[in-house]
């Protein structure tokens, strides 16, 4: 048995009254899963997300996180499942140290002192940043603020993982580091991003939006080597499927 | 640097000063608090006359500027705005009250100088008090403290986050600024035509960030009360500070 973990039924939303961002989206996500979520700029995919977590509200059609529907009244139990890790990383730390930014969620939950400490820890050795407990994060480079800021919402312990754009304006090096993190664990994870390369890596499952609509929902592969179908939707091959000519 | 890229800096400096390994840092910060508002109070309570008694109480911000290892150099760098308005308070003191009262070196010292020296000193030790307990103690723990002496959450919340965004602002003007110079790079500072646009811009970045830090803070469960990481426990070092404070103040404004 898969247990559902997010389920969205023909949702439809708009920032604007006259034009939809999102066109009846239907889809479910199971745990374990991680699934890519890709399309080009602008269509929808980090409004997609923020509709999940409730920052988004007033949408047409039901979203539910492990069958509780996500309206206001159900917010305090669907968000402490559910851990959103924004596109800028400087959002995401907003204390002065990187050990209070990770304790803000537990400490906020009310979990005593000792386990605070016992989950920032693993959130760090999650994520190989030990070394930076105790630093001050304006001193950090792009690569470490994202890597802590998916250790804010580790200490969490979410059930599901939904990051936007995670690999932008990171360095390779940097880049394949969050791979390899992101392929440790183990929630359900939704991956927005146009980098491919790294959905591929990542993500089995591949969700292609254009348009305000799911125009294609299955096996990454499939979904990534499909130059006609990526190419009509403002998007191009992964770059390692492009083949270096020789 | 600019100038905003330098203030920038005095925040994250103040911040780190504020969490060295030193053993005045890790007094409680409640009882820094009561000190320095102890400190302020005592201060502002001598007489409008008694110079030698409010300079006596000077005591204080040098004793811990000694031993909190603190720059007194910096200090004054950083405080070289707010100290000139502090000494402006009673500047007119000697035009009102011109009645002698003492005579130094054949000089009629007259009684509105004298209040006036004293208001001053008043003012200059009060700003060291401040900048004494921010330099030694984080601004969480700072907020930590108001909290312990039951100041409503949404003050203190506000000051804490009122901290935060000013260092965001700052970022976002800067990071501004830098685009602004490097496509005009032969206008010195910014050409009044720009300004509205400018600020504006500034307004509404600031705005979307201050936004996101707040949903960011919402989706891990922030309810409207700070989590302050809790140091409940006053140790017997954090009572002694307190008590010895407390005695000298009581004998430099009573006994001497
Ligand atoms: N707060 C907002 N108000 C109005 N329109 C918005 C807002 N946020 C995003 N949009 C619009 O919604 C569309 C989708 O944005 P977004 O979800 O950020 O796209 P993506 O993340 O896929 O690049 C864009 O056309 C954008 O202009
Ligand atoms: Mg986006």
């Amino acid at each position: 048995m898969n247990p559902i973990q997010i389920s969205m039924e023909h949702v439809t939303y708009s920032y604007e009254k006259s034009c939809p961002i999102l066109k009846d989206i239907t889809f479910k996500a199971n745990k374990h899963e991680c699934i890519g979520l890709i399309g080009a700029n602008g269509v929808g995919k980090s409004t997609l997300l923020k509709l999940m977590v409730g920052l988004n509200t007033g949408y047409e059609g039901q979203i539910c996180i492990e069958g509780i529907p996500v309206v206001k009244e159900n917010f305090p139990k669907t968000r402490e499942k559910i851990g959103y890790v924004f596109q800028d990383a400087d959002s995401q730390l907003f204390m002065s140290r990187v050990y209070d930014d990770l304790a803000f969620a537990p400490r906020n939950y009310k979990l005593p002192e000792p386990e605070v400490e016992k989950r920032v820890r693993k959130a760090l050795e999650m994520v190989h940043i030990e070394h930076l407990k105790d630093k001050q994060i304006y001193k950090m480079s792009g690569g470490e603020k994202k890597l802590a800021s998916i250790a804010t919402i580790l200490t969490m312990m979410p059930d599901v993982i939904l990051l936007d754009e995670p690999s932008i304006a990171l360095d390779p090096k940097n880049r394949r580091t969050l791979i390899h993190v992101l392929n440790q664990l183990n929630p359900l994870k939704i991956i927005a991003s146009h980098d491919l390369d790294m959905i591929l890596d990542t993500c089995s499952r591949v969700i292609l939006l254009s348009d305000g609509k799911i125009i294609r929902d299955g096996d990454g592969k499939e979904i990534l080597s499909d130059r006609e179908l990526l190419e009509a939707h403002g998007l191009e091959l992964p770059l390692c499927m492009q083949g270096i000519p020789d | 640097m600019s100038k905003l890229d330098n203030a920038l800096c005095e925040i994250y400096h103040m911040d780190e000063i504020a969490e060295r390994e030193q053993w005045l840092n890790h007094i409680h910060s409640l009882i820094k608090l009561v000190i320095t508002v102890c400190f302020i109070t005592v201060t502002v309570s001598f007489s409008k006359y008694d110079l030698a008694g409010v300079l006596r109480m000077g005591v204080y911000p040098i004793v811990v500027f000694i031993f909190g290892e603190l720059s007194f150099r910096s200090a004054l760098k950083r405080l070289k705005v707010i100290l000139p308005v502090v000494c402006l308070i009673g500047v007119f003191n000697p035009f009102f009250d011109r009645q002698p009262i003492m005579e130094i070196g054949g000089i009629m010292v007259t009684a509105g100088v004298v209040s006036m020296l004293t208001l001053m000193v008043k003012g200059i030790y009060s700003v060291f008090a401040s900048y004494l307990l921010i330099a030694t103690t984080s601004i969480e723990k700072i907020c930590y403290a108001l909290r312990l002496l039951h100041v409503p959450a949404v003050i203190v919340t506000q000051i804490l986050l009122a901290y935060r965004y000013i260092s965001l602002l700052l970022e976002e003007a800067s990071r501004m600024m830098q685009a602004y110079s490097l496509r005009a790079p032969n206008q010195k500072g910014v050409h009044f035509k720009v300004w509205g646009s400018l600020v504006g811009q500034l307004l509404l970045k600031s705005i979307d960030r201050a936004n996101e830090v707040y949903e960011s803070m919402l989706l891990r469960g922030y309810q409207g009360e700070f989590p302050y990481a809790a140091k409940g426990f006053f140790r017997v070092r954090d009572c002694v500070y307190l008590g010895v404070w407390f005695v000298i103040f009581f004998c430099l404004r009573v006994m001497i």
